[in-house]
């Protein structure tokens, strides 16, 4: 389900729910539902995270594959995104349905996330102009349910935590040229460092207030939304307005700062969940699909 | 700003009724029910070299010679005299086509409505022009199952004041086997709101009307602003028909009203947790097995 | 080579692992394979049905390490052309794709590809011929799979993961629909083929059995055997399907304990 339909006496009842700070389920406008993370749930990837939140599921494999670095950039390596809106989370998106969606989603992916800001791209450098690590983000969507955004970066995140690459040996060889070598062993791997990864949090544009983690009946009565990243510091790294609606200057104001305030708070938590499931180690009970 | 984060763990149904033991009555498809060929066949079987077979997942379910398989979980199968809840889809010509759950959209025929103005007033060709006037895409009714055609769509009716367009309100959509059948399906909850309980598993929550409206044939709706504790009474509601339905426990009123007292500790955005959730759930079951003795 | 730097993409690396593994022996003397299982051995299943709240029905299947997600949409209103609609069945649309992770090498594109294409090809006659699909004239089932993790036996494991997804559903089938690739060594059938093993070179076979009647409503094999082998080979699938088909009974039967509504009475 991307969309919804709302009767006009639906929306009027949401509205002025939202005006009231009560919306439908209960929450404030600036509540999360309940979110649900876990990390390595794939193992043909060096790095995967699943979160759901509400009905919303989305899946992040990261792989990381030798590439040649950026020409302006020699000493850095890149991020790659791919948002793959599949038939699972509903049939409009069977065959070619899924691809509008797709590539906005990666498009703002790019934005938020490529940048040395928000990933240390330094640290996939192998050897300057010639070899780097490329980062494959892909994001499997499962079910939608709203608030797609927020979901996916919270799964990146998540996804980039538990990104485990292989230390690589340089060698050179008799005549001069180099060799790569891969570590075979699982543990010798780098981890990166996600300090400095960034949040989304979507704002929606509700009559005169706005919620965060907006439901897809929120999503049908609002005009528009801004989407913003925010770093744990409280960095704003990104905004951008999507939707058809028109805001104007103030409420973006306003919007910002409840974004900030949000997004701000949302690392805090995340990293504890992270590092607590780090520590649980292989005492921790795989759930996956199977919860 | 709250944002509960956490690891998912295993779910397990909460149940007092004790599903270890196996019970017998569960089939799956592919398994003969019986070779005995004294037994018709209902929804559900089929014959296979004269042996009646399951030919879905669920409980048997035999009415004198009649054996049906009833699965634990599918679309909407219709039935004369069901009440449902649904939404217009489509306006056509002399008829409205509407979403309930069910394979294939159900039809709502002009004829079958009651429009403002009394029951015998005739359709004219202008009631035809203004049809989304009446109800248009998006809009909700109540209805009741006027007959299925022969493909399996079901004609809807909504002559009597009871059924018609919704207003104000929130739409819960659920599994249709979890909905009890009942005398009415029209509640009004002593909570302080009111409940259809469609046959198709799309529950209805509205605030209770003040009075019975004076006659304007349904299609009239309210837009003044519902009080802010109604509409925590209805948000709580809707929660609880959420964890019910999570633990698959039938929904009728009494249900419904008994998970809502055990919820009254809880504020309403946290009854979706999961521990919360199976607490309710716990309590509701608990009481429910009380009253009955 | 000379100064050619080598520069090699880690699933290009991955998988001269696997033919170094292949180069192993499939069928070791004492009758054990790669894994460690013996030739008739099935992977380890793990199941889940009703995996998604929004779907009419969904499962999660894990056989070995291969997973895969299945989900059901209808029977409801055909979409799209009106000349789909069949007066006296439901028409059944079915699409395979895989996860751009899902393998060693990353994919570039989910599905469209030819392989995939064909896949969903095979599930849609493969499910065609399971469905009671004359009991829902007009109207549209669509059956999506996706593979989350690919470890070899694709599309039987899609097949299996599919067939708990219609049950989930509510729609009704004859019979279980099981699938599973066996493969040919040292004149032994071996059953449900991992990855190493389908790249190791083994005429591998994948087959789609109706267990109750034996009926079979798939039968692919694109490698060369010999004739007399055929038979020997067929046979060994369908014990394995059956094998498949006792698993997935388990799996249901669990989830309908579990999951059903405790009766009014």
């Amino acid at each position: 389900m991307a969309t919804v339909q709302v009767s006009e006496a639906e929306k009027v009842y949401i509205l002025h729910g939202i005006r009231d700070d009560l919306r439908v389920d209960g929450r404030g406008c600036e509540d999360y539902r309940h979110m649900e993370i876990e990390t390595d749930v794939v193992s043909n990837t060096d790095g995967s995270a699943k979160v759901t939140l509400g009905d919303t599921a989305v899946l992040v494999g990261v792989k990381a594959d030798i590439g040649k670095p950026r020409p302006m950039v020699p000493n850095e390596g890149y991020v790659e995104f791919f948002v793959d809106c599949s038939a699972n989370a509903t049939p409009e998106f069977e065959g070619r349905g899924g691809e509008e969606l797709g590539t906005e989603l990666s498009n703002t992916l790019y934005k938020v996330f490529n940048n040395k800001h928000s990933v240390d791209l330094k640290s996939l450098c192998i050897s300057a102009g010639e070899h780097c690590w490329v980062l494959y983000v892909d994001v499997l969507l499962l079910q939608c349910d709203g608030n797609l955004y927020d979901a996916i970066s919270v799964a990146i995140k998540a996804a980039l935590f538990n990104t485990k690459i292989p230390r690589v040996h340089i060698s050179a060889d008799e005549e001069g040229g180099k060799e790569i070598e891969l570590s075979d062993d699982p543990y010798d791997c780098v981890r990166l460092n996600v300090k400095n990864v960034p949040c989304i949090v979507t704002l929606c544009k509700v009559g005169h207030r706005h919620v965060v983690d907006a439901t897809l009946q929120e999503k049908a009565c609002s005009v528009a939304s801004l989407i913003i990243s925010v770093t744990r510091k409280g960095t704003i790294t990104c905004t951008r307005k999507v939707g058809g609606g028109s805001l104007d200057p103030e409420s973006i104001f306003e919007m910002t700062e409840a974004g900030k305030r949000v997004g701000k708070a949302l690392h805090a938590p995340l990293m504890k969940l992270l590092q607590q499931e780090e520590s649980l180690g292989k005492a921790r009970q795989k759930v996956g699909f199977l919860g | 700003m709250a944002a509960d984060m956490r690891l998912p763990t295993i779910q397990k149904p909460v149940s007092l009724t004790f599903s270890a033991f196996d019970r017998k009555d569960l089939v799956v498809p592919g398994d003969v029910i019986t070779s005995d060929t004294g037994f018709m066949r209902g929804h559900g079987t089929y014959v296979d070299e004269e042996k009646l077979t399951a030919s879905v997942a669920g409980e048997v379910q035999r009415v004198d010679k009649l054996i049906c398989v009833k699965p634990l979980k599918t679309r909407f199968n219709g039935e004369v005299g069901d009440v449902v809840v649904g939404r217009i889809t489509e306006v056509q010509q002399k008829r409205w086509k509407v979403e309930t759950n069910s394979r294939l959209d159900s039809v709502l025929l002009l004829s079958s409505v009651n429009l403002p103005g009394g029951e015998l007033r005739r359709r004219s060709a202008e009631d035809e022009l203004t049809m989304r006037e009446y109800l248009q895409e998006g809009d909700l009714i109540s209805a009741e199952v006027q007959s299925v055609f022969s493909d399996g769509a079901l004609s809807l009716h909504t002559r009597s004041l009871k059924y018609g367009k919704l207003g104000q309100g929130v739409l819960v959509q659920l599994s249709p086997s979890l909905i009890k059948r009942q005398k009415t399906h029209f509640h009004n909850l002593p909570c302080g709101a009111s409940m259809i309980l469609g046959n198709n598993g799309f529950v209805w929550l509205y605030p209770t009307p003040e009075q019975l409206e004076e006659e304007a044939g349904g299609f009239y709706t309210s837009l003044e602003p519902v009080s802010v504790s109604d509409r925590e009474v209805i948000s709580r509601l809707r929660n609880c028909l959420l964890a019910l339905a999570a633990h698959k426990v039938l929904l009728f009123d009494t249900s419904v009203l008994y998970c809502y007292e055990s919820s009254v500790h809880h504020q309403v955005k946290d009854i979706l947790k999961p521990e919360v959730m199976e607490e309710i759930v716990m309590l509701t079951q608990q009481k429910l097995l009380d009253q009955e003795g | 080579m000379g100064n050619v730097v080598q520069r090699q993409t880690r699933g290009a690396l991955r998988f001269q692992l696997f033919r170094k593994m292949a180069g192993l022996e499939l069928l070791s003397d004492q009758g054990y394979r790669l894994d460690g299982r013996k030739a008739t051995e099935l992977r380890k299943f793990q199941a889940r049905m009703g995996v998604f709240a929004q779907a009419d029905g969904s499962a999660y299947l894990e056989q070995g390490n291969t997973k895969a997600l299945a989900v059901v949409y209808g029977p409801h209103e055909v979409r799209g052309a009106r000349s789909r609609i069949r007066h006296d069945r439901a028409v059944i649309n079915c699409q395979y794709s895989m996860a751009t992770f899902s393998t060693a090498e990353r994919k570039r594109r989910p599905h469209g590809d030819r392989k995939s294409t064909e896949m969903s090809l095979h599930l849609k006659q493969t499910f065609e011929a399971a469905v009671m699909t004359q009991l829902y004239p007009r109207s549209q089932i669509d059956i999506y799979v996706k593979i989350l993790q690919s470890d070899g036996g694709n599309y039987s494991v899609c097949v299996n993961a599919a067939t708990l997804a219609v049950i989930d559903a509510g729609i009704p089938m004859r019979d279980y629909v099981c699938a599973c690739t066996v493969g040919f060594v040292d004149e032994t059938p071996l059953a449900d083929l991992c990855y190493a093993e389908e790249g190791g070179g083994v005429s591998s076979l994948a087959l789609a059995l109706l267990p109750r009647g034996g009926q079979i409503a798939l039968l692919q094999m694109d490698a060369r055997l010999h004739q007399d082998h055929l038979e020997a080979l067929i046979e060994a699938a369908m014990t394995a399907c059956k094998g498949v088909s006792k698993v997935l009974d388990q799996v249901v039967r669990q989830h309908l304990q579990e999951a059903s509504v405790p009766s009014a009475e």
